[in-house]
C-alpha cells in the first residue's frame, strides 16, 4: 500500500462522511474496515444470519456490570447504518445547548449544526412513511391514542422499494460517493494500532505493516475508537461510555402483527427524552429465543404463533456511565457499565408504562424480558411484573453507544470541539464517541451532521 | 366549559371528620368561587367516631351526622336510607393506621361496602377519593403522572388505594350508578390534622429535613382546590368511569415547600429558626438522601410484618418526586385551581392560630 493524505479507520456513518468529503476535496483517501462488505439486502434484515455476518462477535457483546448490558456493534462496510432501523430524529436545540454548556463545545448550537442536518437529510432521503402503518406500529399508535400519550411515526432514511421501503445505508450513499470520488476501501482489515511518535501519527498498522498517511481519522465507534487510541499509547481513560439501556417485552395479540420484513417505526414520545417506547426487530428466531425458557403454550397453530407476537422496548436516558479498557493480549476491550438506582427505577417505570400501553392496544399476554418474569395478562399484573425486575434479574440491552471521547474544551478532554486529538497534531476522531451523551433519540443523524461539521473544519486547513 | 348535570338534592359524605371531609362540609355551608359547583342541598355525613362530631358540626352546622364504621352494612343502610338520586362523596379511608391490615379492611372493604349500598339505594353518582400512592413515585424529578398511568402502589396504603380505585372504576354502570375517581396528592390547608401541625412545628424549629438536593418535586393540593375538583366530578356530565388528578396548578420543589412554610410562619409572627433550617437558606445544611432510603427500607420491613410507623413512612418518601399532570382534569372537568402554595399555607397557619393550636413561639412573646 502506498501513502495517503487521509486514512479513515472505520466505514460507518462517521467514517463514510469523512471519507466522502475528503475524497471530494481531492485528497487521497483510504478507508480501513475490519468487517466484510455485504451488499444491502444480501442477508435478511434483523436475522441471525445478519448477526453472524455484520455484527462484531456475531452480536454477542456485553458490558459487564450489575446488571450486565448486552450491546451490539456492527462490524461491516457501512457500519451501524447497514443493520440499524434507519430512524431519523433531529437533535433538539435544548440537547445541543446542554452539550455545549456541559462540555464547553464551540459552535454546536442548532443553528451551527442545522445546515449539516439538511445535507444529511437530502443525501439519505429522509422521509416519513406514506400510507398505513404496518400492524406492529399500528398497535403502538392505537395504545398511545387510547391513553392520550404522544407519539409519532419516525421518519426513516428510506426510498420506496418493491413492497417495503428500502432503507438507505452508507454503502448505498456516502461510502458509495466516497469510492466514486476516488477513495479506496480495504475491507477485512483490522487496524492493530496507530503509529504515533512525538505528537504525530505517521499511519496505521494493519497486519504488522504500517500504511503511512498525512492524517488519520478514527471512526471505529464508541467502543473501538477509544480502545484503538489506548492500544496506540494515546492517554484515553475510556470512561464516559453512554448507552440507552433498554428493556423488552414480547407481546401477543389476537390478530397478526408481525411482518418480519418491516419494522415498527412508531415511537411513543410522551415521556421523552427520559423514556422512549417503541418496537423492536421481531424475526421468528428472535421471538423463539425470547420465549424459549418460558414455555408459553400456544393453542391451535403453534408454528405460526410468531405472526401474532411482536417485541417492544422501553429505552431510557441513563445517568450511569461505562468504561472501555483495552487489555494487552486480548483482541476486544473490556467494557463495563454502571447502572444507577435512578436508571433502574426509570427502567421499571418504563417497563410498566410499556405494558400498560400494550394492554390498552389489545395485547392478550405479555412477557417482560428478565429472568423469571411472570406472564402479564391484566392491568393488575403490571405493577408486580415491573417491581420484580431487580438488578440480579434484569436482562438489559442497548444500541446507541456514545460518550467515550466527548468533544469540547473541558480540561482533561482527549479531543477538542472539532474532534481533533489534543496531544497528536494530525489525528482526529469522528464518530459517535464524540457525542457527550446518549441523546434519548436515534443518534445517527446527529452524529453524521457533527461529522460533516468536523471534517469541514479539517478540510479548511487547520490540520 | 363542560356541561353540568342537575345538582343533587342530597349529598352523602363518608370520612366527614377528616381533613377533606370538613373542608367539603365548610364549602357546603359557606361556598366560595374557589369551590366550584359544590352542592348546597342537604348533606348527610358519616363520622368514624363520636369524637369527630363536634368538628363536623363546626364546619357545617346543618349537616345530618351519622356515626359508625364505614365497613358496617347496618351503618351504611341507615346512611343511604332514601338516598335515591343522591351524590355520594366517598372520602373515608385510613392513611396512617397502627396496623397494616387496617388498609385492606377500611380502604378496600369500606369502598366495596359503600359501592354496594350506594347501588342498592339508587344513588346517581359516586365520587371516590383515591390517592397518588396508588401510582408510586415518579422515576425522575421532571416526570409527571399522566391521566392514564399504570398502578404501581407504594407500600400498603398505595396497594389498598389502587385496589379500591380499580373496584370503583369497574363498578361504573351508566344505567344505575355512575362512578368518578379523584386522585389528590399531599393535602394542605385549613382543617389540618395533627400530623400537618407537626410538619409546621418541625419547620419552625428548623428540624424538618430536606433530603438530598431538595430538587425532588411534590404535587400538593389545597383542600379547597380538591373541593372544587370533587364538586366538578360530582356534577360534570359524561365523565362516569373516569379518574382525575386534582392538584394545585403546578408541582413544587420540596425545598420550595419547606421554605414557603418557614417564610409564612415568620410573616405570621412566629419565631422561625431560619439558620438551622436545612435547605431553606442557600448553602444550608441538607440531609443526605441515604437517610430517606434507610427509612424506606425499614418502613418496608415493618410493613411486611404488619406494623406501621408514621414518621418512618413519611421520612421514607421525602427524597421522592411525586407529581402529577392535571391537564386532562382541566380539559374534561373544567377544573381551575385557585389557591396557590403561599396563600394556602397562610390560611392554614391562621386557621391553627385561630384555634389556639401552638406551632412555635410568637415573635412578640405572646402565647
Amino acid at each position: 500500500m502506498s501513502s495517503y493524505d487521509v486514512v479513515v479507520v472505520g466505514s460507518g456513518p462517521g467514517g463514510s462522511v469523512t471519507a466522502r468529503e475528503c475524497a471530494r476535496a481531492g485528497l487521497r483517501v483510504l478507508v480501513v474496515e475490519e468487517g466484510e462488505r455485504v451488499e444491502p439486502g444480501a442477508v435478511p434484515a434483523y436475522s441471525l444470519e445478519q448477526m453472524r455476518r455484520q455484527y462484531r462477535n456475531q452480536g454477542l457483546t456485553v458490558a459487564l456490570g450489575r446488571p450486565p448490558i448486552a450491546y451490539t456493534e456492527a462490524a461491516c462496510a457501512g457500519g451501524g447504518s447497514e443493520v440499524n432501523s434507519g430512524l431519523y430524529h433531529r437533535p433538539s436545540a435544548e440537547l445541543l445547548d446542554a452539550w455545549s454548556r456541559e462540555h464547553a463545545v464551540e459552535a454546536l448550537t442548532l443553528p451551527d449544526v442545522e445546515p449539516w442536518l439538511g445535507t444529511v437529510e437530502d443525501r439519505l432521503q429522509v422521509q416519513g412513511r406514506a400510507g398505513e402503518l404496518p400492524p406492529a406500529s399500528a398497535a403502538l399508535a392505537r395504545g398511545a391514542e387510547r391513553l392520550g400519550w404522544a407519539g409519532l411515526d419516525v421518519p426513516r432514511w428510506a426510498v420506496p422499494g418493491p413492497g417495503h421501503p428500502e432503507k438507505q445505508t452508507m454503502t448505498r450513499t456516502y461510502l458509495a460517493d466516497a469510492l466514486e470520488a476516488g477513495a479506496e476501501l480495504a475491507c477485512g482489515s483490522r487496524v492493530d494500532r496507530l503509529d504515533v511518535h512525538d505528537g504525530r501519527v505517521r499511519g496505521v498498522v494493519v497486519a504488522g505493516r504500517t500504511v503511512t498517511s498525512e492524517r488519520v481519522v478514527v471512526a471505529a465507534g464508541a467502543v473501538q475508537s477509544p480502545a484503538l487510541l489506548q492500544r496506540s499509547g494515546v492517554p484515553v481513560s475510556g470512561r464516559g461510555l453512554a448507552v440507552h439501556p433498554t428493556v423488552k417485552v414480547v407481546a401477543e395479540f389476537a390478530e397478526d402483527v408481525n411482518d418480519p420484513a418491516d419494522l415498527a417505526t412508531y415511537q411513543v414520545k410522551e415521556f421523552a427524552p427520559a423514556l422512549t417506547l417503541g418496537g423492536s426487530a421481531s424475526r421468528p428466531s428472535l421471538i423463539a429465543l425470547a420465549l424459549s425458557e418460558r414455555g408459553w403454550s400456544v393453542a391451535g397453530e403453534p408454528r405460526e404463533a410468531w405472526r401474532r407476537q411482536q417485541v417492544y422496548y422501553a429505552a431510557i436516558r441513563s445517568r450511569g456511565r461505562g468504561r472501555v479498557r483495552s487489555v494487552p493480549g486480548f483482541r476486544d476491550p473490556v467494557v463495563t457499565y454502571r447502572l444507577t438506582r435512578e436508571d433502574l427505577a426509570l427502567l421499571r417505570s418504563g417497563l410498566a408504562r410499556l405494558m400498560h400501553l400494550l394492554l390498552a392496544a389489545g395485547a392478550t399476554r405479555l412477557l417482560p424480558s428478565y429472568a423469571g418474569a411472570m406472564t402479564v395478562t391484566t392491568n393488575a399484573d403490571v405493577a408486580p411484573a415491573a417491581a420484580a425486575m431487580t438488578r440480579s434479574r434484569a436482562a438489559l440491552m442497548s444500541v446507541h453507544l456514545t460518550g467515550t471521547l466527548p468533544l469540547g474544551e473541558r480540561r482533561g478532554g482527549v479531543v477538542d470541539s472539532w474532534g481533533r486529538v489534543r496531544d497528536v497534531t494530525n489525528l482526529w476522531v469522528n464518530d459517535a464517541s464524540l457525542l457527550p451523551d446518549a441523546p434519548g433519540i436515534n443518534p445517527q443523524g446527529t452524529l453524521m451532521a457533527i461529522a460533516h461539521r468536523n471534517v469541514d473544519r479539517l478540510l479548511r486547513g487547520d490540520g | 366549559m363542560p356541561d353540568l348535570g342537575e345538582p343533587a338534592a342530597l349529598t352523602v359524605l363518608t370520612g366527614a371528620g377528616g381533613w377533606f371531609g370538613r373542608a367539603w362540609l365548610r364549602a357546603h355551608a359557606a361556598p366560595q368561587h374557589r369551590h366550584g359547583p359544590v352542592p348546597t342541598g342537604r348533606v348527610r355525613a358519616l363520622a368514624g367516631s363520636p369524637g369527630e362530631v363536634t368538628g363536623i358540626l363546626e364546619a357545617c352546622p346543618g349537616a345530618e351526622v351519622h356515626v359508625g364504621d364505614v365497613v358496617d352494612p347496618e351503618v351504611l343502610q341507615t346512611l343511604f336510607a332514601g338516598a335515591e338520586g343522591a351524590v355520594v362523596v366517598h372520602a373515608a379511608g385510613v392513611i396512617h393506621p397502627r396496623r397494616v391490615d387496617e388498609f385492606a379492611r377500611v380502604n378496600v372493604g369500606g369502598t366495596r361496602a359503600v359501592l354496594e349500598q350506594a347501588r342498592s339505594a339508587g344513588v346517581r353518582r359516586l365520587v371516590h377519593v383515591s390517592s397518588n400512592s396508588a401510582f408510586g413515585v415518579n422515576p425522575t424529578p421532571t416526570d409527571r403522572f399522566r391521566h392514564e398511568e399504570p398502578f404501581r402502589p407504594y407500600l400498603g396504603y398505595g396497594a389498598s388505594k389502587a385496589a379500591a380505585e380499580a373496584e370503583v372504576r369497574a363498578a361504573h354502570d351508566p344505567g344505575t350508578l355512575e362512578t368518578v375517581v379523584v386522585r389528590p396528592p399531599w393535602f394542605y390547608g385549613p382543617w389540618q390534622p395533627v400530623r400537618q401541625t407537626t410538619f409546621f412545628t418541625m419547620v419552625a424549629a428548623g428540624r424538618f429535613p430536606v433530603m438530598g438536593s431538595g430538587a425532588q418535586q411534590r404535587s400538593m393540593v389545597h383542600v379547597d382546590n380538591l373541593v372544587q375538583g370533587a364538586a366538578l366530578a360530582a356534577r360534570v356530565s359524561d365523565v362516569g368511569g373516569d379518574a382525575f388528578w386534582v392538584a394545585d396548578a403546578r408541582p413544587y420543589p420540596m425545598a420550595e415547600i419547606v421554605r414557603t412554610v418557614a417564610e409564612v410562619l415568620a410573616d405570621e409572627g412566629y419565631l422561625v429558626a431560619r439558620s438551622r433550617l436545612p435547605g431553606a437558606v442557600p448553602g444550608g445544611r441538607r440531609v443526605p438522601a441515604l437517610v430517606a432510603r434507610g427509612a424506606e427500607r425499614l418502613d418496608r420491613l415493618l410493613q411486611s410484618r404488619g406494623r406501621y410507623q408514621q414518621e418512618l413512612h413519611v421520612l421514607g418518601e421525602m427524597d421522592k418526586t411525586i407529581a402529577c399532570d392535571i391537564a386532562y382534569t382541566r380539559e374534561r372537568l373544567g377544573y381551575e385551581p385557585e389557591v396557590e402554595l403561599r396563600e394556602g399555607m397562610r390560611e392554614a397557619v391562621r386557621w391553627c392560630r385561630q384555634r389556639g393550636i401552638a406551632l412555635a413561639p410568637r415573635a412578640d412573646g405572646a402565647r
